[in-house]
């Protein structure tokens, strides 16, 4: 009995190539066969040939590789977690954040503060907010909980900077009320899932 | 003999001539071994899909002008155990040994400056600095002593991976010295003259390429030549994977560019001698003038050693060992054997 | 109080089919909830009158379905906490106070410790099934420390409770809203009580019961603690912080004698100022409840103190030199007894003039009691007593704690209460129909304690020549009054259709003259009473009461004959059924009395503890050394219930103490609560550890703080007491020294929650007399002071404050709370 189905351990769904690799000469004789076989096959000139190829496409191809990163960015995964931003309400442009305090609570490397007063519009309002970028591990977590969709992931991913002080501060992360339009809706850590509405519950309303 | 025939109809040499020859080999070759890090920089790119320098000038173009301050101006540094005297000596050797070789090669025409230049005004400057009868021999014996300048800088400066290197150095040069000697020792039979003129001349005369009475003899040449300029795949004194710099490693600043300008003068040396020996030299052909063959002809051999940087893996220093003492060399004798035989047979 | 219990029956309950042992009388939520079992309930408040607003705490008591808030437990009683129907009872209701609920939980200062939340989610309330239009609410200001948000209020009725029926000011209750209309259909097809309930939600709102939009009570803020939802807030604490990233640090308040138990909640000041700061103080309010110094003074720290070597030096050798220690009753045990030991060993004088009077007050009344302590306290009041009499105490300024037991008592006890002063008090008047005021003369609580000897004491207990010098006071007298007499007449009715007689009684209403004996009563009359009608309510007021207390405080301290008042309460606590309990004036002064061994005299080099003195310790950040405040310093209180409670240091403090002090001046221990200890076990403190006191109260409401001071009584001969002394009595321009109700010292003072200023506080009739400022003469002394309306009472005599040291108002009343002077217009 062929216990062949069970020789294969290639299991799971990869699609592993065998390479079919040729055996190292034993005898000088071998050696000397090979020598005149690879030099007789020409086949150090198809790595010459690959690399001509590479070139030539390079250059007239448009198969350049090359993005020249500070001036020019790949855009990011929807998903990736770097520097949060701060969103406003697209309609009113008023700060999306509530002060509710959560992101403070749930961040796990304590790296969020924030002190909220009493407005003149006897509204909650965060006086003061900031997060600690040193300390901050980009979980993600306080996107998640943010019930107000306001604090999110941005694409900022270049964390260098002259201060620690650059960009920690609510008004560095929040978006700039003349770039409200181009302001992205996230999809991120948090975001509504597509299909919450058909989750919500109907209430009777009254007014 | 027949030279002497060939200097009565050309102006006087003078030391004038020779001295502004000199100067201008220096510059231009000099210039030209900066241009060509850059366009190996660039080549490697192309050959990666890569940019390569874009940034310093209209596409990175004055890259080696930034290099060249930047080397200019480091920091000259001298390891706290090393022999000062010979660790400064010996990328001078390197660079030296480089230029000097360049003294029997031709480099351009001859011309003669014009009358209205002020002070050297009609003087005849040659094509060869020192147009000896035996230009081979002074070139191939002055790369031979750059072995020197390696082998002392790594030597000197008393770091293992520099002695490695020095190693290394030692036993590559002198390996491939023979592989080249052998193998232009045919050329030369059939041309019967060790000078590049007289090569240059046999081909014009004969309209044919050496290459194609002695296409052994031009691959093992440009094979030992590889290893000769210590390019890939045969760049083992400073095989940076295994000996961080090899015998460079201590070096830095404009010492370390010296090295770089002796490599890269060699390498243009190799192409010329090739050009010269194996591809017909400066003769026209069809519609192509002399001066612009001469210059695609040294341009492609130095392409070829940077394409084949792009393409080739390293060998291990006892694969090049091998490969010199087991394949390359008995091959030169056998080919010189045949070349002797043939020479005597088609002369008798 | 452990007597108490073993007095109380118990009785044994089922709850859903397990055996509880209840106490007999007892309503059923309490009974459940001293057996650690869980109803629901949001309106109910422990200590307080159910309010049946909330319509939640719904339980089938035998078969019936009772509300267990109101009903009693009974012997053998079958409890069963959900039924399918009650569950549908409590769903209805949870949705219909969720209808137009603002969804405002993530800003709400309740920040998820709400109620509403909780019982939503317990209710497992996932649905809506209700909906009425809204009403706009605006949010308003009270007062300087009441925030209602009436659109998050859910009208449970707590804070108008625990208003009327402990801190008894009545100040708010529920208020027409106008909102919409139910929805007829509903009546039919919602649960009953579910509808009831939001039938009368959807018309209130809460507002005070003033008729402005401001409410004038004492701000306790005892409304703003037992707030279920975000509704009422401290208008400084409004979007402050959120309760979770609050460190509640308990605590004793540091002001009034009640020693009542606090959190103090401490968090970073800010981003930038990582320092703590207290955000607020709350409490156990279904225990305990604050008065408005204990919840709203808790700012006093002093802050950024190092340690100075040079003031310490400095200190230590005033110290070397000083003849006297001036200080106060805010200090703690320890701190007394290091005093002490200071005295003992260097022989340095103890003057504190706020305890002094107390001290002795206490030791007359040791000696002609026989007791180490008075009898009761204001829990135990509360708990059981249906009579209180107050004697000598402004009950809205000196005792919030007296205030709130007599309060309760009327309200929740169906008791009757006494209150005999000087000042005519509205609100105390006001706390229930059976409370009678009298308005005395200044220097005669000798009569009322003869007067309350007539009333309650038995008569053969009290010696002959006692009973006759009362007996001299009644007078009879005859008087012809007319009274309404129904006469029944009896008469012959002819029977026209019979002819039949027959005979028919008739009611006839007379008129008659009658002649009758009144005895009058020159006690009472003495002290401002009407004889004849005060007979006939004080029958009505002690009938079926069965226990009888009495508070005292602070006026007879410093009454002329002190020493025959505390012979007169000796002698009425044995000759009566009254346990007494005394007010100790201000924070820890009966610990130091207990502690101490005061001195009347100061003299020579004289160093003040947040006093007056050439050298100055002062918390207050003032003194030539500082010190720890009380909410920087761990310790323990002497508490008026008798009670050694330990607090603890809510904020760091860096500088010396005065433990470092007596450490280099005397060998002591190193830190302060090893004192603990050390506390005098002769005065009734126990050898325990710091480390080791209890600070919690339990579910069914006792209290498990720290320890009781142990007493000790023996049998002495009745005290012989003296007869009134008229001479004490004070006539014309009267300053009485008390201060407004959230006021007790200078760290009061400081507090930025607490506005009542330093001055002369008058009835609004002598107000209009005064002016706006005056100068108060007291014989060669005089102090310049701002008028201020006290609405709450009436009469000549006025308030002068005593909360600033520097003003040293003791000093100028020297030996007594009441003094003639003479008023100069400024």
């Amino acid at each position: 009995m062929s216990l062949e189905q069970f020789k294969n351990r290639q299991t799971g769904t990869q699609n592993y190539i065998l390479l079919d690799l040729e055996h190292a000469p034993k005898t000088s004789m071998e050696q000397f066969k090979r020598v005149i076989k690879r030099g007789v096959s020409l086949e150090l000139f198809v790595g010459l040939g690959v690399t001509f190829k590479a070139m030539v496409k390079a250059l007239f191809a448009k198969e350049m590789h090359t993005t020249k990163y500070p001036f020019e960015k790949l855009p990011i995964s929807p998903r990736y977690r770097a520097i949060h931003d701060m969103l406003r309400l697209l309609e009113s442009g008023n700060y999306r954040c509530i002060g509710c305090g959560l992101c403070e609570k749930i961040c796990i490397s304590n790296c969020i503060s924030m002190d909220t007063r009493y407005d003149e519009n006897q509204r909650k309002e965060v006086s003061e907010y900031t997060i600690n970028f040193g300390r901050c591990i980009f979980c993600g977590y306080c996107a998640e909980v943010c019930p107000e969709l306001a604090i999110v992931h941005g694409g900022r991913y270049e964390t260098a900077s002259e201060q620690r002080a650059s960009y920690s501060l609510f008004e560095d992360m929040l978006t700039p009320i003349d770039k409200l339009s181009l302001q992205q809706e996230y999809d991120g850590f948090g975001a509504i899932s597509p299909n919450a509405d058909e989750n919500i519950k109907k209430t009777p309303l009254a007014y | 003999m027949e030279t002497t025939t060939m200097i009565g109809q050309l102006p006087e040499v003078t030391y004038a001539g020779v001295i502004i020859k000199a100067i201008i080999i220096l510059a231009v070759i000099s210039a030209v071994a900066g241009f060509g890090t850059y366009v190996e920089r660039k080549v490697l790119a192309f050959m990666q899909r890569r940019l390569g320098p874009m940034h310093v000038g209209p596409f990175g173009l004055l890259q080696i002008a930034a290099d060249g301050i930047k080397l200019f101006t480091k920091e000259d540094i001298v390891p706290q155990h090393a022999n000062r005297f010979i660790f400064m000596v010996a990328p001078v050797i390197t660079a030296a040994t480089a230029f000097i070789a360049l003294a029997g090669v031709p480099v351009f025409p001859d011309f003669v400056i014009p009358q209205e230049v002020p002070l050297l005004g009609g003087i005849f400057v040659p094509s060869i600095a020192s147009d000896v009868n035996v230009g081979i021999l002074i070139v191939i014996g002055m790369m031979a002593a750059g072995l020197y300048g390696p082998l002392l800088a790594g030597m000197a400066q008393a770091n293992k991976w520099g002695i490695i290197g020095a190693a290394r150095t030692a036993i590559q040069f002198l390996s491939y010295e023979v592989v080249t000697g052998l193998s232009i020792l045919a050329p030369i039979m059939i041309v019967g003259s060790l000078s590049f003129v007289e090569f240059n001349n046999y081909q014009g005369e004969h309209e044919v390429w050496l290459v194609f009475y002695q296409p052994v003899a031009f691959v093992l040449f440009l094979i030992a030549g590889f290893a000769e300029t210590n390019r890939t795949p045969f760049d083992l004194l400073e095989h940076e994977a295994e000996i961080i710099s090899g015998y460079a490693t201590e070096y830095s600043g404009m010492r370390w560019g010296m090295f770089f300008i002796g490599e890269y003068a060699n390498m243009i040396t190799i192409s010329v001698i090739a050009s010269m020996v194996f591809l017909g030299g400066y003769n026209d052909l069809w519609i192509f003038p002399a001066a612009l063959m001469i210059v695609l002809k040294i341009a492609f051999f130095f392409f070829l050693m940077l394409w084949v940087r792009a393409s080739w893996p390293h060998i291990r220093p006892d694969q090049l060992m091998w490969l010199c003492w087991k394949v390359l060399m008995p091959i030169g004798v056998i080919n010189m054997l045949i070349t002797g035989i043939a020479v005597m047979l088609v002369l008798e | 109080m452990s007597e108490l219990q073993s007095i109380e029956k118990m009785i044994s309950i089922k709850i859903d089919g397990v055996e509880y042992q209840a106490k007999e009388g007892e309503y059923i939520l309490n009974a459940a909830r001293a057996n650690n079992i869980f109803i629901p309930a949001i309106c109910y408040l422990t200590r307080c009158s159910p309010t049946l607003a909330c319509r939640i705490c719904l339980v089938e008591a035998d078969g019936k379905q009772v509300y267990s808030c109101n009903s009693k437990v009974k012997e053998g009683m079958e409890i069963t906490i959900d039924t399918p129907n009650i569950l549908q009872e409590r769903r209805a209701i949870m949705e219909v106070y969720d209808v137009n609920h603002p969804l405002q939980c993530g800003v709400c200062d309740k920040s998820g410790a709400c109620e509403l939340q909780n019982y939503t989610l317990e209710l497992k309330v996932d649905s809506q099934s209700y909906a009425i239009p809204d009403t706009t609410r605006e949010v308003k200001n009270w007062s300087s420390v009441l925030h209602y948000d009436p659109g998050l209020c859910i009208v449970c009725e707590r804070c108008a409770t625990v208003c009327k029926d402990i801190v008894g000011d009545a100040a708010i209750d529920t208020a027409k809203r106008g909102g919409a209309e139910l929805d007829k259909n509903y009546k039919e097809t919602m649960p009953k009580d579910a509808y009831a309930m939001w039938n009368k939600l959807q018309k209130s709102v809460i507002a005070p019961t003033n008729g402005t939009e401001f409410t004038n009570c004492s701000d306790c803020g005892e409304c703003i603690a037992v707030c279920p939802v975000g509704a009422l807030t401290s208008r400084d604490f409004v979007y402050k912080s959120n309760a979770w990233e609050l460190k509640r640090i308990p605590a004793v308040s540091a002001h009034s004698s009640d020693g009542f138990q606090i959190y103090y909640e401490v968090k970073h000041t800010s981003i930038a100022d990582r320092e703590e700061k207290i955000y607020r103080v709350t409490n156990e309010w279904n225990y305990v409840s604050l008065d408005g110094a204990a919840r709203f003074a808790y700012d006093f720290e002093n802050r950024g103190v190092s340690k100075n070597k040079t003031a310490f030096d400095a200190t230590i050798e005033a110290f070397q030199k000083a003849k006297t220690i001036r200080f106060n009753s805010v200090i703690t045990n320890e701190e007394a007894l290091m005093l002490q030991t200071l005295k003992e060993k260097k022989g340095i004088k103890l003057y504190n003039l706020e305890v002094r009077a107390f001290q002795k007050f206490l030791r007359y009344y040791q000696n002609a009691s026989g007791r180490s302590l008075y009898t009761t306290d204001n829990d135990e009041i509360m708990k059981q007593s249906d009579f209180v009499i107050a004697v000598g105490v402004s009950l809205r300024n000196d005792a919030p704690g007296m205030k709130y037991a007599f309060n309760n008592v009327q309200k929740l006890n169906k008791g009757a209460g006494l209150y005999f002063h000087t000042i005519e008090d509205t609100l105390v008047s006001g706390f229930g129909k059976s409370v009678e005021s009298f308005v005395h003369k200044v220097g005669l609580e000798e009569a009322v304690f003869y007067l309350i000897l007539d009333l309650f004491a038995d008569k053969t207990k009290l010696p002959q020549a006692l009973k006759s010098y009362i007996d001299s006071f009644k007078t009879s007298q005859t008087k012809i009054i007319q009274e309404k007499v129904d006469k029944t007449i009896k008469e012959m009715v002819k029977d026209e259709k019979t002819g039949e007689e027959k005979e028919v009684t008739k009611k006839v209403k007379e008129t008659i003259e009658k002649q009758i004996t009144v005895e009058r009563n020159g006690l009472l009359e003495l002290l401002g009473g009407d004889s004849e009608k005060f007979a006939e309510s004080f029958k009505k007021m002690v009938n079926k009461k069965e226990h009888f207390s009495m508070m005292v405080g602070e006026d007879l301290y410093y009454h002329p004959k002190a020493e025959n008042i505390a012979k007169l309460i000796a002698l009425i606590e044995a000759t009566t059924s009254i346990d007494v309990v005394m007010n100790p004036p201000k924070a820890n002064a009966l610990g130091v009395a207990l502690i101490c061994d005061l001195d009347d005299e100061a003299s020579g080099y004289t160093i003040g503890y947040n006093e007056l003195g050439d050298f100055r310790l002062s918390a207050l950040g003032d003194g030539d050394l500082d010190m720890p405040a009380m909410n920087q310093q761990e310790g323990t209180f002497t508490t008026l219930s008798k009670r050694v409670v330990p607090t603890n240091a809510a904020l760091s403090y860096d500088g010396y103490e005065l433990g470092d002090i007596v450490k280099v001046l005397i060998d002591a221990p190193s830190q302060t609560i090893e004192w603990t200890a050390m506390l005098p076990e002769e005065k009734g403190y126990r050898a325990v550890e710091f480390d080791s006191l209890p600070n919690e109260y339990f579910n069914d409401g006792s209290e498990n703080r720290g320890y009781l001071l142990d007493e000790t009584s023996m049998e002495v001969a009745l005290p012989e007491v003296s007869q009134i002394d008229m001479s004490s009595v004070l006539e014309g321009e009267i300053v009485y020294r008390c201060n407004p109700a959230r006021q007790f010292s200078d760290f009061t003072d400081k507090s930025h929650e607490i506005f009542e200023p330093f001055g002369l506080y008058a009835s609004e009739a002598k107000v209009a007399t005064l002016g706006e400022k005056v100068e108060v003469v007291f014989g060669e002394k005089s102090i310049v002071l701002d008028v201020i309306v006290d609405h709450k009472m009436k009469g000549e005599i006025m308030k002068l404050s005593d909360f600033k040291y520097a003003q040293n108002v003791y000093e100028l009343f020297a030996e007594s709370r009441y003094k003639n002077v003479t008023i100069k217009k400024v």
